[in-house]
């Protein structure tokens, strides 16, 4: 009947003003798609129908093993069929997700972890505190896992009841919640060692058919109500790797998928003109782009010219034409203006050719500047790096721009080049930014900047539990880097998620794109 | 004959051994390993040195090879560095998907090519040459991605004819698949069918001027049939060539279109396997497409031999 | 007009002005272009304008300065390795042909090796042991594509060293060079012509496939073939950014084969058309 009812609408002369609503809907799908997306809380979730995802961020050789992730297609099937202790919110606060409640003894060297009572894996067995046990500890001691790194301090981790866990670290750590956000750190079954097949979680769905670099298909959890109240709706998921920006926006724009991530910034503002389709841009959330130069190295052990460089980067027409204005200027310093952290106060440096000359030539250098680059670093890395080389040409300064082979340039050329392109991804704190980068004892300080000084006020502020206190350190901690750093992060990306109208429950994140990986458990069709 | 075919073919078991080791060195000399590659700008040192220990590269690399190759002829590739699978289970739809679009491809393209070529031919200088030449010359002036991308526009965007996005799985039938790889199998014969086109019209010209086909044209033949007739067969030792030359580029040379189109073939396979020194994986592919590449170049050989009876009886 | 003493038909006075235009473009480039190479003169895929007639590219550089610009070095490249490839591909292919056995053996499979290796590994290993330059680039595309040249010219070469006019000239005592040169190559010229023409072409795209690896012409210098490339997102939107280059492209193809199929004719028709006529 109901459709019976709209046919009839439609074909009885309301067509103007059904096409006028639509406008206005599409004006304002447009206007609510540039700045903020309001979480849709007010509707209330339906069930059913196939999500299809269209994703870049993953190959033939991925794993299920959470011991291997390191991209986006990774990330999103294992919390189809996983949770992890702590969750991200829109906003960027750590959330109870399989941890119910946590509580802090002074200090923040000891942590206490309440394990949400009555969760079943899909296999019925009751989630309890060896299985969180066992699934940390896959990241700790003798492994090959990316997150063994954010858990080193991590001195002991002690069950203290059948739900609860007690964990030991070697310094305070203010932000242990976030840590465990980590994506790596999925809680599976004890003892589960089989990543062959599939995944075996808590999640709303369970992982059907996992052909790595074609598609994964996972359905809705048969026994009973997913524990998370109105989430989890979609009867199941298909997710094809799509590596291609153009097929992933023209599949969008064809409607053969539902959501895309990662959307070229080039095209965007055209797919925004589809009338189907709806763009989530999360500002400031994406991919720090940045020029590092070791600062251990000759020329680049020289103040001036690093000041020099700083100056004679034009931020703004980079932003303009390379990320056609999908991302903020950086200020060298990698705290996104989304964070709590980020200094306001710290001014910006700007372009300014006369300076940057000036700062050149008391730094007496002769002869032109190499700085390597490669789309392999980050696409628009090259054309990043073209529009530098011509505004430092406006300084009177000589840059070379060097294009190397995009495979193997993180182990040939990044943190070996002493001048070169690099992205880094964002970070829940500020801490965790700092912590990776720009402490000496850093694997990665890719700057070879180091600085007690700055060192010594980075783990201090990671032990602060007032959060005034922990904003002056940090704002301390943002200057120095700005301003001694060997860092030119001239750039913040915007992620830019593509949707058709018809998914809801879409916002935007402070951490990662489509709803921090978790549109599968989140959305749902009008 | 046989015995001619059959050196032919040994030959190309021992090109295929030869290809196998080249690879495999290939693969030590690439800077980078497996270990530093998966891991990316995540991988700290310690972390390297487990992941090289668990996928046994402190072992030398003639150990490793000679593992391989002993399982290969088992006809067992073995298992991919990075996530465990095993290999020919990954690479058999692959390798099937990826022949099939190349013989729905050469399908369209040989035919349409040879013929138009013969037609170009006989028809010398008039419209019909003209037009088949500008326009195949055009298609190969461009990127096979931008080919692909103008067909989506035209044919998937504007007239929504076919999917924009040409997977194709396991449990798909016959029909959908041809219908589903239609937009990349069309990119690709635009791609090659300009080359064929080509020669095929040049090495029919270049016999014209023999005197036998003076001969048969003094005999009071139509054109067309001298050109097919007798021009033809002794032109077709290079038209052979880049025929096979082509098909082999169908099958080996198709990681963009792949891309374009997200069509789940070998090439692809590979790149992601060399971009994260995948050896086992890069192995495989290797061998495969040597396999493909030594076996038309061995049947272009033998068929140039046949249609040509001065060589079929070589002194 | 006479060229190479025959009257050019229109469609070869068509090629040898494309040609003539584009060679003149590329030795007085930077003369004629409005702008300077790396300049940034507006936002990206700007519109057509008085000021900027084709618009300007994916960071706001002159399109039309850069086609100017690009085909000195399109040309350049493209040219150096088509003649490098042919040399190679010709002389080793007629080679295996003349002397047949173990050398025809030993070149073919050496050959079948090559091509076997799938191009992005070899690429890899060249850039690994050889680094990137212009030199560089050059000869491994030269290298890459002699073996496919090989195939065609050993192809012809059989068909031709079994003929009595080679048959007669080895009796004569000729040596291996003659023979090539002498009796083979004339005979060949055709089909390899039309290759040429051919493969000069595919050399434009080539250089700029290899540009992901670091292997192609280096920022900020233009190059057609990378040109497409880099403003191909463009054309998803109807945008005519990549559309120029691409033109560019096909009008020098097109213009180089209408300028071999002439050559071709005044080959292939005395014979065979008079007969016919």
């Amino acid at each position: 009947m109901l459709d019976r009812k709209e046919l009839d609408t439609t074909s009885t002369g309301l067509v103007v003003d059904r096409r006028q609503v639509m406008a206005a809907a599409a004006a304002l799908g447009l206007a609510t798609g540039l700045t903020a997306l309001p979480a849709e809380a007010q509707e209330t979730p339906k069930k059913g129908g196939t999500l299809k995802l269209g994703m870049e961020g993953g190959s033939a050789s991925d794993s299920l093993d959470p011991r291997t992730y390191a991209d986006s297609v990774a990330i999103a099937y294992s919390l189809m069929a996983c949770n992890c202790l702590v969750e991200i919110d829109d906003k960027g606060n750590a959330t109870p997700e399989l941890a119910e409640s946590w509580e802090a003894k002074p200090g923040a060297t000891e942590w206490v972890f309440n394990i949400r009572k009555g969760i079943k894996f899909s296999t019925g067995k009751e989630l309890d505190a060896d299985d969180v046990i066992y699934s940390i500890g896959l990241h700790r001691g003798e492994t090959k896992s990316p997150a063994k790194g954010i858990l080193e301090p991590i001195t002991e981790i002690k069950k203290t009841g059948s739900h609860q866990i007690t964990i030991k670290l070697s310094g305070g750590n203010a932000d242990l919640p976030f840590v465990l956000s980590d994506y790596h750190l999925i809680i599976l079954p004890n003892g589960y060692n089989d990543f062959t097949k599939t995944l075996i979680g808590t999640g709303a769905y369970t992982l059907d058919k996992f052909e790595p670099g074609v598609r994964i298909i996972a359905t809705r959890r048969k026994d009973g109500e997913y524990w998370k109240k109105g989430r989890g709706n979609f009867d199941s998921i298909e997710l094809r790797y799509i590596l291609d920006a153009a097929a992933r926006t023209q599949a969008l724009v064809t409607g053969q998928v539902d959501a895309v991530n990662r959307l070229d910034p080039k095209t965007a503002e055209l797919v925004m003109k589809a009338p189907t389709v709806n763009v989530v841009r999360s500002k400031a959330s994406g991919l720090r782009y940045a020029f590092v130069a070791h600062r251990d190295t000759a020329p680049y052990t020289n103040n001036d010219l690093i000041m020099a460089l700083k100056y004679g980067i034009d931020r703004q027409k980079i932003v303009d034409t390379v990320f056609k204005g999908f991302a903020s200027i950086g200020n060298d310093h990698l705290i996104s203006p989304a964070n709590p952290y980020f200094d306001a106060a710290l001014p910006q440096h700007p372009y300014d050719p006369d300076k940057a000359s000036f700062h050149f030539k008391k730094a007496g250098i002769s002869g032109p500047i190499e700085l390597q680059v490669s789309e392999g670093a980050f696409s628009g890395a090259t054309d990043s790096a073209v529009l530098y080389q011509e505004a430092l040409k406006k300084a009177g300064i000589a840059l070379d721009v060097k294009r190397v082979s995009g495979d193997g340039y993180w182990s040939n050329v990044w943190l070996k080049s002493p001048f070169c392109a690099v992205y880094w991804g964002s970070r829940p704190t500020a801490d965790l930014q700092y912590s990776q980068t720009f402490l000496s004892s850093a694997a990665w300080n890719d700057t070879n900047w180091k600085r007690p000084e700055f060192d010594k006020i980075v783990i201090a502020a990671r032990a602060e539990l007032d959060t005034a206190k922990r904003k002056t350190m940090y704002a301390e901690a943002q200057k120095m880097v700005a301003e001694d750093g060997g860092m030119i992060c001239f750039a913040i990306s915007d992620f830019l998620d593509g949707y058709s109208k018809k998914v809801k429950g879409v916002a935007v994140h402070a951490r990662y794109d489509l709803c921090d990986m978790r549109i599968a458990e989140k959305g749902w069709f009008a | 004959m046989l015995r001619l075919i059959g050196t032919r073919a040994l030959l190309g078991v021992a090109t295929l051994f030869a290809v196998s080791v080249l690879i495999f060195v290939c693969t030590q000399i690439l800077p980078g390993d497996v270990a530093s590659a998966v891991l990316g700008n995540q991988a700290t040192p310690e972390a390297l040195a487990v992941f090289r220990k668990e996928l046994g590269l402190d072992q030398p690399a003639t150990v490793r090879y000679f593992n391989w190759f002993l399982g290969a002829i088992q006809g067992d590739l073995g298992k991919a560095l990075t996530n465990g699978r095993v290999i020919i289970d990954e690479i058999k739809p692959r390798f099937y998907n990826t022949m099939f679009l190349a013989g729905y491809s050469a399908l369209i393209a040989v035919p349409l090519s040879v013929g138009l070529g013969i037609i170009a031919a006989i028809r010398e200088g008039r419209m019909i040459d003209r037009m088949s030449n500008v326009l195949t010359l055009m298609t190969i002036s461009v990127p096979e991605f931008f080919i692909g991308y103008v067909l989506i526009i035209l044919f998937a965007v504007n007239l929504p004819w076919f999917p924009s996005l040409a997977t194709v799985y396991d449990e798909m039938p016959i029909s959908e698949r041809f219908y589903v790889a239609t937009l990349p199998a069309l990119t690709l014969t635009m791609l090659v069918a300009a080359h064929m086109l080509r020669m095929t019209r040049t090495s029919v010209l270049s016999i014209m001027s023999s005197p036998y086909i003076e001969m048969a044209f003094l005999k009071g033949l139509p054109r067309s049939r001298v050109v097919v007739r007798h021009a033809l067969p002794n032109a077709a030792a290079p038209i052979i060539t880049v025929i096979a030359l082509n098909l082999a580029y169908l099958v080996v040379g198709v990681v963009v279109v792949e891309a374009v189109f997200t069509y789940p073939g070998v090439g692809q396979y590979m790149v992601d396997a060399v971009s994260k020194r995948d050896v086992p994986v890069v192995q495989a592919c290797g061998l495969l497409f040597a396999g493909v590449f030594v076996g038309l170049n061995t049947l272009a050989d033998i068929a140039a031999i046949l249609v040509n009876p001065r060589l079929r009886h070589k002194r | 007009m006479l060229i190479f003493g025959h009257k050019p038909t229109i469609s070869a006075w068509i090629g040898l002005a494309i040609i003539a235009l584009n060679l003149g473009v590329a030795l007085f480039g930077p003369l004629i272009a409005p702008y300077s190479e790396s300049q940034s003169v507006g936002g990206t895929w700007e519109a057509m304008s008085p000021s900027m007639l084709l618009g300007t590219d994916q960071i706001g550089r002159d399109m039309l300065t850069r086609l100017i610009y690009g085909a000195r070095m399109t040309i350049g490249i493209a040219l150096v390795t088509t003649c490098i490839s042919f040399f190679i591909g010709i002389t080793l292919g007629f080679t295996a042909a003349v002397l047949g056995s173990w050398v025809d053996m030993a070149l073919s499979r050496l050959v079948d090796i090559v091509l076997s290796i799938p191009l992005l590994i070899f690429a890899l290993i060249i850039l690994g042991v050889f680094g990137s330059s212009i030199p560089v680039l050059i000869l491994t595309i030269a290298v890459l594509d002699s073996t496919r040249v090989f195939r065609l010219a050993r192809a012809l070469g059989m068909n031709l060293a079994v003929l009595e006019f080679v048959e007669a000239a080895k009796l004569r005592g000729e040596g291996t060079w003659w023979l090539i040169s002498r009796e083979i190559l004339p005979n060949a010229a055709a089909p390899l012509f039309s290759e040429f023409g051919l493969r000069f072409c595919f050399n434009f795209l080539f250089v700029a496939a290899l540009s992901f690896l670091g292997l192609g012409v280096q920022p900020p210098y233009a190059d057609w073939g990378g040109m497409v490339r880099e403003n191909a997102a463009a054309i998803n939107f109807g945008l005519l950014a990549p559309i120029w280059p691409a033109v560019a492209i096909s009008m020098l193809t097109v213009g180089v084969n209408l300028v071999v199929d002439w050559l071709l004719s005044i080959d292939a028709r005395p014979s065979g058309a008079q007969a016919e006529l």
